[in-house]
């Protein structure tokens, strides 16, 4: 009677004890613990090892399609530099932001984005449109009132011609009257580094007062459509090129936080021996100890 | 040209129309550069307007700018 009584007693004294870990049992826990962190980091390193090894197969087609449009994109603007266009100054000026709508690539969105606050800065009096979510939220928070347009889910694969017409038109269709429109993005410079700058697409305005254009005889109605076709030129070499960057951005981003990862791990699983094995030589001291102490 | 409300709507119109008139191999690849799916916002004194498909958008003025013909 009083045994049974007294059981459940025993019992929760028993959970109790486990539950709180006694003191001799620390280095067990964070032996424990070393092991559930080392798990995690290798698990780590195995997503950013494989969005590196995606971001390597996508960057070469991206490298193509950004040579490609790079050459289509000088071939439209050698008319305005063999007429020597030039801005026209009083006007207001377009900004253009490529950026793209993923992270997880270094630091090539807040470079853009400095990079205009910086234009920004010179001229005042500019709008701005921004392409790509990551561009969005950094400049929306500093210059809120200069943004017009925004787009979304740009530059997910390798820009298409259709794309760029399509914020084209969204451009044209904007109701200031700009002087210039300068696009900013990333240039591929190599694997290792890009760095923003800008190409410029004119106004029709500029386009008749440059200097040597009354070479090409063209048509005053024909302006406004190669005024057009020239920014979506510009946009789709700018929108491929920033894709390329991006895209080795990543691979280099998730190559060196595979790196890091690996050392993490390093660290860990010497210190998680060191752990264990102190908590085994300390296990035998007790044994010993006891042995000895109950031979005498 | 008068119907078009730009240049490049134009040459959007006239690209998709060589793509679909083309041979079943190239067709598939050639639509896939044709692809395009972005979203867009129009922002008014430092807010973000509503979001709205673009595709959709476009059609919506086209449709609406044959009506009032």
């Amino acid at each position: 009677m009083f045994s049974r009584a007294v059981r459940p007693a025993v019992r929760a004294g028993t959970v109790a004890a486990t539950r709180t870990a006694p003191p001799n049992a620390a280095n067990f826990a964070t032996l424990r613990e070393i092991e559930g962190r080392l798990k995690s980091i290798k698990n780590i390193k195995k997503i950013t090892n494989t969005m590196k090894v995606i971001a390597s197969t996508r960057l070469t087609r991206a490298q193509k399609a950004m040579s490609d449009s790079r050459a289509y994109g000088q071939t439209s603007n050698t008319l305005f530099e063999q007429a020597e266009t030039k801005p026209l100054e009083d006007k207001k000026t377009l900004l253009v932001v490529a950026s793209s709508d993923k992270g997880l690539c270094g630091g090539i969105h807040s470079g853009l984005s400095k990079a205009t606050r910086r234009v920004l800065a010179d001229n005042p009096n500019s709008d701005i449109v921004v392409l790509g979510e990551k561009a969005k939220a950094q400049l929306s928070r500093s210059n809120p009132d200069a943004i017009v347009l925004s787009f979304a889910n740009v530059c997910k694969d390798i820009p298409t011609f259709a794309d760029a017409q399509a914020v084209a038109d969204q451009i044209a269709l904007l109701p200031t009257d700009y002087a210039s429109v300068k696009i900013i993005y990333n240039k591929f410079i190599n694997a290792q580094s890009y760095e923003p700058d800008a190409v410029e697409a004119y106004s029709e305005e500029a386009i008749t007062q440059s200097p040597n254009f009354s070479a090409y005889e063209a048509d005053e109605e024909t302006l406004s459509n190669l005024r057009e076709y020239a920014l979506a030129n510009s946009l789709f070499w700018a929108m491929a090129e920033g894709h390329a960057c991006e895209i080795s951005a990543r691979r280099n981003a998730m190559e060196n936080a595979s790196k890091n990862a690996g050392e993490m791990i390093d660290k860990f699983q010497i210190m998680y021996n060191r752990q264990r094995q102190a908590a085994i030589t300390g296990e035998l001291v007790e044994i010993i100890t006891g042995a000895a102490a109950s031979a005498e | 040209m008068a119907d078009f409300s730009s240049y490049n709507r134009y040459l959007a119109v006239a690209a998709r129309a060589v793509r679909r008139s083309l041979q079943d191999g190239p067709r598939l690849a050639a639509e896939r550069r044709g692809n395009m799916d972005l979203r867009f916002a129009k922002w008014e004194n430092g807010k973000q307007g509503e979001v709205k498909n673009l595709a959709d958008a476009n059609n919506q003025a086209i449709a609406s700018q044959a009506e009032s013909k």
